[in-house]
């Protein structure tokens, strides 16, 4: 009854490779978990369901309700059963941690078929290689260092442009508060909170968010920058609604559309969410956030899928399919398309009437980023570090965000502490 | 044949589900305690690792939070549930017409899910959607109600969804005493000319006192293992406001992937119940020693 | 089990009668008001509440919340409504609730009447049952059911509420059958009757007070249940709290559909508020018979 670690991984030192061929009657077929029940995701993984069964494979998608813990509790109990789905979502370091307790696909063949690894962006690569060799592939990348702008509201105040730096940022943010509008609508859930100290440290120093955050380098974590980061941060909690606390960013958007909040600070998914409530994108400025030095930096936040070995071969060709269909440009054009992400090729034209200017603005900066090593990777979004870290971080963030009287020093020091805490 | 199988059958029968029953209670208390001293993340491994989980959870800011939050949310839940029963059930004693409705009335909570309660009450106490936006609509555009955003309120808006949702048992409970009570007792009380509110205090109450004690008891379990209502209702926010101390093993297990550390998170929690039932159980035992004693 | 007070406590005064019943309707009022909130969004569309509050008259009957809600709504991809949840529902508590049931009684009848070694000590095992947190048993849940064969399945479900029903309803019955007159069972000794015909003859028909406390309360407890629901069963064989929170999780893309929420919410719990409705006033007879003591 005791399932031993030794006895999972015995399978998965033998990763499967190449399917044996098929059959004529079987076709490939493709289990798959995720979250994405409803919504844009859920049309987007649908699309993507359709495509599988357009070229001839069978589609069993089983949703799970709720957000992604449950997702990952399902996962794990069908894991325990010995009975994982084909595929699942599963995104980031965690992809590392779960390859570690069963066994996955090896996708090298088919990514140096298509010629893949050139075409994407470096940071996701090792995310997605835990052991050299591709076992999961990203679906869409989006960025969170987005400035939204509320038109309107920038009128009132008389600014016609975005704010470069921080200092500019700040500026206008007192102009605004003077004014009566609320500077910043962002929301006060924990990874809304999280996110606001990865836009503010990776606005002030690329390396220097590099080293605390992706590589919890113990003096990158209580240096200077960190410091500087912790006051804006406590700057952006100042100037929010009070009243904002664990509700989600999208119930100030109305106010935000009119006028009555000036910035938004969110990833890119947001725009998808402003035009569902009818907002005219025409009112909303989308830039990058501020940058305080050099070019501005991409904070990456991917979603991708993990191929677990199953004996069956109806169900590796159904892996060997999916896993072809994910890596080509249309595939991704239309996954993207439907979310408002980003695809993860680089080799995208994104200059069609499809695509909205968001999208356009977002695929320059990752593509310049990329050039000059300015690609992040999302803490708040769990791309940075792994699940258990991840948490005990946003513990000390949104405390932070929520709890005025703990001051930038405290707020470093409790950070480095939980670090130490959640690693030890 | 018969002899032997009608001697053995009633003993199967006795034994074969409780032992079952039995067996998974302390089965899975073993296994969660024999985790809780392991490295295990994911998935369960069974080397040792000594109190490194227990140092990690009582280092963590959640388990700070969320076990001052149990004290302040127990007293709360636990006293405001057993005083409305009580008073409920008093005024219900009195006669009075439409006592079925009103039962149901106070009663339906009970059948409403925890995930239901913490929904609707959520809504309700939602300063942009419920109580203040209504009252705000109605042209009183300073009326505050926004505890439910608020770190230091935030945990009274629990409070009050649980109290409705458990007030009626306890009340069904206090009713049920009340209507035992021997009625030689209420005849002698008015012959003495005892008022309504004399019966009540001085010689009602005494008597209650064990069906009291078994209110607190399962009130406090309940206490203890709440977890639906709060995720329903805040999500222990804002920040880690509203966290209990079984959200942080569903936390620890679940959401950040260590077993062992929130198989640690459980057994602290085990402790904790432990405390309350062990001295219930110290007086159970006395008060049949003292029954057995006035019965000789 | 006369009412208290009877026809000897005197009456209150006039200003006190009143009184009371103004504080009853206030606490009728405090308890019925999310019930209201739910029933009268249930007819208003999403717009209209998104638009003012969650507390509001509707406008119009938006009868189409629970056409929607029962049978067309897309749950989790399937655009089903709660309709085939519900039934799973039902497929899962009422064999759940009557086994644990039958098993608590004979178990309390067992501990009670039948002293046998080990009898207190195994009862206090069954009783910490009832304080054991659901988290802290999902995994060692997983792991027996994987060497079961059971996982994914509605009977997965059962077996796991009716061994841990056991300990609630073991406690309930065992409470009620110590209160047994010993005559009644020294004089069914007397006759002869051995194990099984003292339970038929005479312990099973003085039962039915605390069984229907038993059955409600199980009833209600595995209608309402939900981590274990959502992580042992898949697609399909979902209960119907599986259902309601896919219905709840909107991702932020969509605007939140408070009307069919609450139209779903009602039809979800309308089995447990029917059992209460019904079966209020013999769950409070069973309590007075001695359920808790």
């Amino acid at each position: 009854m005791l399932v031993r670690r030794r006895d999972l991984l015995a399978g998965a030192a033998a990763a499967a490779a190449l399917p044996q061929s098929l059959s004529a009657q079987t076709k490939p077929r493709v289990t798959f978990i995720s979250q994405w029940s409803s919504g844009s995701d859920g049309a987007a993984i649908s699309g993507l369901g359709k495509r599988l069964e357009e070229e001839g494979g069978i589609w069993q998608h089983s949703p799970v309700p709720g957000f992604t813990t449950e997702m990952m509790n399902k996962l794990r109990a069908d894991i325990i059963a010995g009975n994982p789905p084909a595929a699942s979502q599963l995104k980031g370091p965690e992809i590392a941690v779960w390859s570690k307790i069963a066994p996955t696909v090896n996708l090298d063949p088919l990514v140096s078929a298509a010629g893949y690894e050139k075409l994407i962006p470096t940071e996701l690569i090792g995310l997605h290689k835990p052991q050299g060799h591709w076992i999961a592939l990203p679906m869409q990348v989006y960025r969170t260092t987005t400035l939204f702008m509320s038109r309107p509201a920038m009128k009132k105040v008389g600014a016609d442009k975005a704010p470069k730096t921080w200092a500019e940022f700040n500026a206008l943010a007192t102009e605004m508060k003077k004014a009566g509008i609320t500077p910043v609508a962002n929301g006060g859930i924990r990874w809304d909170d999280g996110m606001k100290l990865e836009i503010a440290l990776s606005g002030i120093n690329c390396e220097a968010y590099r080293g605390a955050l992706m590589k919890l380098d113990p003096k990158a974590l209580k240096s200077a920058e960190m410091l500087q980061a912790f006051a804006q941060l406590r700057k952006f909690a100042d100037w929010m609604d009070p009243a904002i606390a664990a509700q989600h960013y999208s119930v100030n958007l109305p106010k935000f559309l009119k006028g009555e909040m000036g910035m938004l600070m969110m990833g890119g998914w947001a725009q998808g969410v402003i035009k569902n409530l009818g907002g005219n994108l025409d009112d909303v400025l989308i830039t990058s956030v501020p940058q305080d030095e050099g070019k501005p930096v991409f904070v990456l936040n991917a979603d991708s899928m993990i191929f677990w070995a199953r004996k069956e071969p109806d169900l590796a060709a159904g892996q060997q399919l999916l896993a072809k269909l994910m890596m080509q440009k249309d595939v991704q054009e239309k996954y993207s398309q439907t979310t408002g992400s980003i695809p993860v090729r680089t080799d995208v034209d994104l200059s069609g009437p499809a695509w909205t200017d968001g999208q356009r603005e977002a695929s320059a900066v990752l593509n310049d980023s990329f050039k000059s090593k300015r690609v992040l990777l999302s803490l708040a979004h769990n791309m940075a570090q792994t699940n258990p870290i991840t948490a005990a971080m946003i513990d000390v963030l949104t405390e932070y965000v929520h709890n005025d009287k703990v001051t930038p020093e405290q707020g470093v020091a409790r950070l480095a502490a939980a670090v130490d805490n959640a690693r030890g | 044949m018969k002899g032997r199988l009608g001697r053995y059958l009633p003993l199967l029968v006795i034994w074969l589900p409780l032992l079952i029953n039995a067996g998974h209670v302390v089965g899975f208390t073993a296994w969660t305690t024999w985790l809780s001293f392991t490295p295990s993340d994911l998935l369960p491994e069974y080397d040792w690792a000594g109190l490194r989980s227990y140092r990690s959870v009582l280092r963590s800011e959640n388990t700070e939070v969320a076990y001052i939050n149990l004290l302040i949310y127990s007293v709360g839940f636990v006293g405001l549930t057993t005083l409305v029963g009580f008073v409920l059930a008093v005024l219900i004693d009195q006669r009075i017409r439409a006592e079925n409705l009103l039962r149901t009335i106070y009663l339906y909570p009970l059948a409403v899910s925890f995930v239901v309660t913490g929904t609707a009450w959520g809504w309700l106490f939602n300063p942009g959607l419920g109580i203040q936006k209504f009252a705000r609509s109605l042209g009183w555009s300073d009326f505050r109600f926004d505890w439910i955003t608020d770190r230091d309120f935030a945990l009274y808006t629990i409070v009050f969804a649980a109290v409705w949702h458990a007030a009626g048992f306890a009340m069904a409970l206090f009713l049920a005493g009340l209507r035992s009570i021997d009625p030689d007792l209420a005849k002698a009380a008015q012959i003495d000319g005892a008022g309504p509110v004399r019966y009540y205090l001085r010689i009602a109450a005494p008597g209650l006192a064990p069906i009291a004690i078994s209110v607190l008891v399962i009130l406090l379990q309940f206490a203890i293992k709440t977890f639906d209502l709060v995720r329903a209702m805040t999500g222990g926010g804002p920040g880690i406001a509203t966290t209990l101390p079984a959200l942080v093993v569903y936390d620890f297990m679940f959401q950040r992937g260590q077993l062992g550390r929130g198989s640690a998170a459980a057994v602290l929690l085990l402790l904790s119940l432990l405390l309350v039932l062990l001295p219930y159980y110290a007086y159970a035992q006395w008060r049949a020693r003292k029954e057995r004693a006035a019965n000789e | 089990m006369n009412r208290l007070g009877g026809d000897t406590l005197r009456p209150l005064p006039r200003p006190g009668r009143w009184l009371l019943y103004a504080v009853l309707a206030a606490f009728a009022v405090f308890f019925l008001l999310p019930l209201v909130v739910v029933i009268l969004n249930s007819f208003r569309t999403a717009q209209e509440i998104a638009r003012t509050s969650v507390i509001g008259w509707p406008l119009g009957l938006a009868w189409q919340n629970y056409a929607e809600a029962w049978g067309g709504y897309c749950i989790a991809q399937r655009c089903e409504g709660i309709q085939p949840y519900m039934v799973n529902s039902f497929l899962l508590v009422i064999p759940a609730t009557i086994l644990s049931t039958a098993l608590g009684a004979i178990a309390g009848y067992s501990i009670s009447l039948w002293r046998f070694r080990g009898d207190t000590i195994v009862f206090a095992i069954v009783v910490m049952g009832v304080f054991l947190p659901e988290q802290m048993k999902l995994i060692p849940w997983a792991l027996v059911l994987r060497e079961l064969g059971l996982t994914n399945t509605i009977g997965a479900l059962v077996l796991i509420h009716t061994v841990q029903g056991m300990s609630f309803t073991t406690l309930f019955c065992r409470n009620y059958y110590i209160g047994i007159p010993q005559d009644l069972l020294k004089a069914a000794k007397v006759d002869g009757a051995g194990y099984f015909r003292t339970f038929w003859r005479i312990i099973l028909p003085l039962s039915p007070p605390i069984l229907i406390v038993t059955v409600i309360w199980q009833f209600t407890g595995i209608w309402n249940e939900f981590l274990y629901g959502v992580t042992f069963t898949t697609g399909g064989q979902q209960p119907v709290t599986a259902a309601l929170i896919a219905i709840a999780t909107t991702p932020a893309t969509d605007l939140v559909e408070y009307g069919i929420q609450s139209a779903a919410v009602l039809l979800a719990a309308l089995p447990t508020l029917l059992v209460y409705f019904f079966g209020g006033r013999y769950f409070l007879r069973g309590l007075t018979a001695g359920a808790v003591k």
